[in-house]
């Protein structure tokens, strides 16, 4: 996330820079007045949509009649109101007297689209599914966006304006989205946004001379031949790879990645200086490579609006980026593209930004949809979901260029009916394409997150089944317990490799040497990424360490007489896999190490071993680095005569017994309650007697309890503090407060044991 | 408090800041526009626009899929 913000911040930087580059381009507004009339109109210059104006007709015989080609006419005779339509488009208004002269008034109504409730259904749907198909193969959803946009009324230009405006957004939410999963790329996103964002220019600018040298059909055609020899070439080969890696493995379960022997020969050339490494491809290759397909993403986005038919292929097959990374990280390339892109149209006043809010607020939707959908699918589904859609596009566009062609006299003119037959075609190929799209997607999410609910489901049931018969099978004479609480059977460490740990390792082996049980020691390693690529060899990486750690620690154990299990779990978060692993190993006891330093409280105890607490089913025990547990004395602190103090008073009464400890219970209280407290703290004591354990009994007035508690045991040099569960129901409701658990645990010089109840 | 009604309460934070935001692009709605399409150093509106919408919808959408169960497949292995 770090990494994504500094690369945002060095984006902001080039496109101010960029800022300066650019060329406004100001909007034409034409007033011509044609016939023998004379018209009359103030500001029709600076008509825009829905304004109304007054306009008066002079040089006219008898009645006249007012037509407008968008617009609305009220009124009759040589003075009416005209009501300018909501799309911005060029107006004409026609006036015909009863001698049969006609006069024609010709003017551009500006503004923007006056946006209906259908419109804003619309744009929604449409952004969703294009987002969702974003997410999904890092771009799409523009081809059909900005024509969309335009059948609408929105000019050309502003409709790519907006277009650009609410895709990097979209491409930024869908990028840190996928970066949580570990599948995002950002140094490589970065280097090829910016030679992406060069491409751009160059591709603008071969349209505008394009535009300038053949009017708007050679434009058009220009970019529907990229689009056919494009998707024709990329398309079928993406295609036809998934195809191979599909029949390969004989099932829709095919793993993926195989790097190309282009991408192997990229990964073998050395020019010194322009060596870089990427995490993604795993290794160093040279930034002349990564340029100049950079710049054809760029200049494919700048004439097609679809950089990414270029930019993941590329991705993919020529530097070896695995199908679900290059998706993800071409999503960074379509951000510094998309906010480049905005930029330069911002400052012509060509963004409609609420244009772009809409299809934002439907696109986001999608764009987490598609994220969440590639961490259920192989990476060959990217392949299959982006060659079809290349594939229908090419379609779509071939469609055109006969009309193209016509239109320029390459080929006989068609029948008008042919024409608008081949529009509307290759419009709904457009639409057919995302929503092709969008279904793979929407079909291969949902049966992937089946399959793996059913698995967890079937998991599940299979660790009930299992527990069922080990407690039968381990605790079937454990009667003399008063509680499960005082049980130390079954203890879990979560070692964490670090210096924090040293103290809680040492006392994990010797409190299962002095009380017997089990040991299991387990180490997480945190891989958001779902990328099975990516999580392998992450994986593999830093299991390869975490066992090697484990390996010595299982000596360590051994060494003192202990046997003890090890198991390297990955996840997301730590605390969740610590939590579980106690839940399926049936832990009574979980030991950590406390972090930070002391004297800080916010850092003294990390928020993980405050979650750990309050979360976990079993007591946990917190071992500061130098503290050790030797048996001088237990310091019981009570808060009430409440369930949770029996219980940490039974915990404590076994832990003593086993450690010959005495065990000095402690209230500390207010003066009003002093007589409460001593009853309670009495109570104890005398069971405690009863089970043959040397007890104690302390209270203490004053208002600062864990000051007073932590100082108690500091005096009388007890090296472990018993707090029941009470606390964790204060830690629970003032995490970052100054609960007196809290810090009780934070500020202890010895070891703190948390009952749960 | 449990995982759940921790999103459910992101997601009702975050979609009620998304209402407000939208609400204040449709009610000022014109204002806006007028800014815009003078273009010039006015581009940072809808930038501006741009990213805060991302941030705030962001987390909302994040949010709701999360609070319908729709999460990312994770990859333990033991």
């Amino acid at each position: 996330m770090t990494n994504l913000l500094k690369a945002t911040k060095v984006v902001v930087v080039l496109c101010l820079q960029f800022i300066i580059w650019s060329a406004s381009v100001q909007a034409e507004v034409g007033n011509e007045p044609t016939g023998p009339f004379t018209f009359e109109a103030v500001n029709l210059a600076d008509i825009e949509t829905t304004d109304q104006i007054t306009i008066k007709v002079s040089g006219t015989t008898g009645e006249v009649s007012w037509k407008a080609k968008n617009g609305e006419i009220q009124g009759t005779g040589n003075e009416v109101i005209f009501i300018a339509s909501g799309k911005p488009d060029t107006e004409i208004i026609t006036v015909t007297d009863a001698s049969g002269q006609t006069g024609t008034l010709k003017f551009d109504v500006g503004g923007f689209l006056a946006l209906t409730l259908n419109k804003i259904i619309f744009l929604f749907v449409v952004g969703f599914v294009g987002g969702l198909v974003s997410g999904f193969i890092g771009s799409g959803g523009a081809f059909v966006l900005t024509p969309a946009m335009m059948s609408m009324g929105v000019p050309a230009i502003m409709a790519v304006a907006s277009n650009m405006c609410h895709k990097f957004p979209k491409a930024l939410v869908g990028s840190m989205k996928r970066a949580k999963y570990g599948q995002v790329d950002v140094k490589l996103g970065v280097v090829m946004g910016i030679s992406a964002e060069a491409g751009v220019l160059y591709g603008a600018s071969i349209q505008t001379q394009i535009k300038e040298a053949f009017g708007d059909v050679g434009s058009n055609l220009y970019v529907s031949f990229v689009f056919v020899v494009v998707l024709a070439v990329v398309g079928s080969y993406v295609l036809r790879d998934a195809w191979k890696i599909y029949k390969q493995s004989g099932d829709a379960n095919a793993e993926a990645h195989k790097v190309t022997k282009l991408a192997k020969w990229v990964h073998s050339v050395n020019i010194p200086g322009t060596m870089m490494y990427f995490p993604s491809i795993g290794t160093k290759i040279s930034v002349l490579f990564t340029i100049p397909l950079g710049f054809a993403t760029g200049l494919l986005a700048a004439t097609i609006a679809v950089g990414g038919f270029i930019g993941v292929p590329a991705l993919m097959y020529v530097l070896g980026v695995p199908a679900l990374m290059a998706s993800a990280t071409e999503l960074v390339i379509a951000f510094v593209m998309g906010m480049g892109g905005t930029i330069k149209y911002a400052i012509s006043g060509y963004v409609d930004v609420r244009l772009a809010m809409i299809i934002l607020a439907g696109s986001l939707f999608g764009v987490q949809l598609g994220a969440i959908g590639t961490t259920y699918v192989k990476d060959f589904m990217v392949k299959v979901v982006m060659g079809v859609i290349m594939m229908l596009v090419l379609v779509s566009r071939g469609l055109k260029v006969p009309v193209y062609l016509a239109e320029i006299g390459e080929i006989d003119p068609l029948s008008p009916s042919l024409v608008s037959f081949l529009d509307i075609t290759s419009y709904i190929m457009l639409i057919a394409a995302l929503a092709v799209g969008a279904f793979i997607i929407l079909y291969a999410l949902v049966s992937g997150y089946r399959k793996h609910t059913r698995k967890l489901a079937a998991e599940s049931a299979g660790l009930v089944e299992q527990s069922k018969s080990k407690v039968t099978e381990v605790f079937p004479t454990e009667t003399t317990q008063l509680s499960p609480i005082g049980r130390f059977e079954r203890i879990l460490f979560a070692n964490d490799n670090s210096e924090f740990g040293v103290g809680a390792k040492r006392e994990a082996i010797r409190l299962v040497q002095r009380i017997g049980g089990n040991l299991s020691i387990i180490s997480v390693i945190v891989n958001h990424s779902a990328n099975e690529f990516m999580a392998q060899r992450t994986f593999e990486k830093e299991s390869q360490d975490a066992i090697d750690n484990l390996e010595v620690v299982k000596s360590q154990a051994i060494d003192a007489g202990i046997d003890c299990t090890i198991s390297v779990h990955q996840g997301e978060n730590i605390t969740n896999e610590i939590i579980s692993a106690s839940e399926e190993k049936h832990s009574d006891l979980i030991v950590i190490g406390r972090r930070g330093k002391k004297g800080l409280l916010q850092s003294i105890m990390g928020d993980r071993t405050n979650e750990i607490i309050y979360r976990s089913s079993c007591s946990v025990l917190v071992v500061p680095k130098a503290a050790k547990i030797k048996g001088k004395s237990i310091l019981l602190a009570v808060a009430d005569g409440s369930h949770s103090s029996d219980m940490a008073a039974v915990a404590a009464g076994k832990l003593a017994r086993h450690l010959n400890a005495p065990l000095i219970v402690l209230s500390v209280t207010s003066a009003k309650l002093k007589e409460d407290a001593e009853a309670i703290v009495a109570r104890i004591c005398h069971f405690l007697r009863d089970d043959g354990v040397t007890v104690e009994s302390k209270v203490v007035v004053n208002e600062k309890s864990a000051t007073t508690i932590v100082e108690t045991a500091k005096n009388i040099k007890s090296d472990l503090i018993v707090v029941g569960s009470q606390g964790c129901a204060d830690l629970q409701k003032t995490l970052l407060g100054t609960s007196v658990s809290k810090r009780v645990i934070g500020t202890a010089e010895c070891a703190v044991l948390v009952v749960k109840t | 408090m449990t995982n759940k009604s921790v999103v459910l309460n992101q997601a009702l934070l975050f979609g009620t800041y998304s209402v407000i935001l939208y609400f204040l692009l449709y009610h000022f709605n014109d204002l806006i526009l007028d800014f815009s399409k003078q273009g010039g150093w006015y581009f940072i509106i809808p930038i501006v626009i741009a990213f805060t919408f991302s941030v705030i919808h962001g987390a909302f959408t994040g949010y709701f899929w999360d609070l319908l169960g729709i999460k990312a497949k994770t990859v333990r292995k033991n």
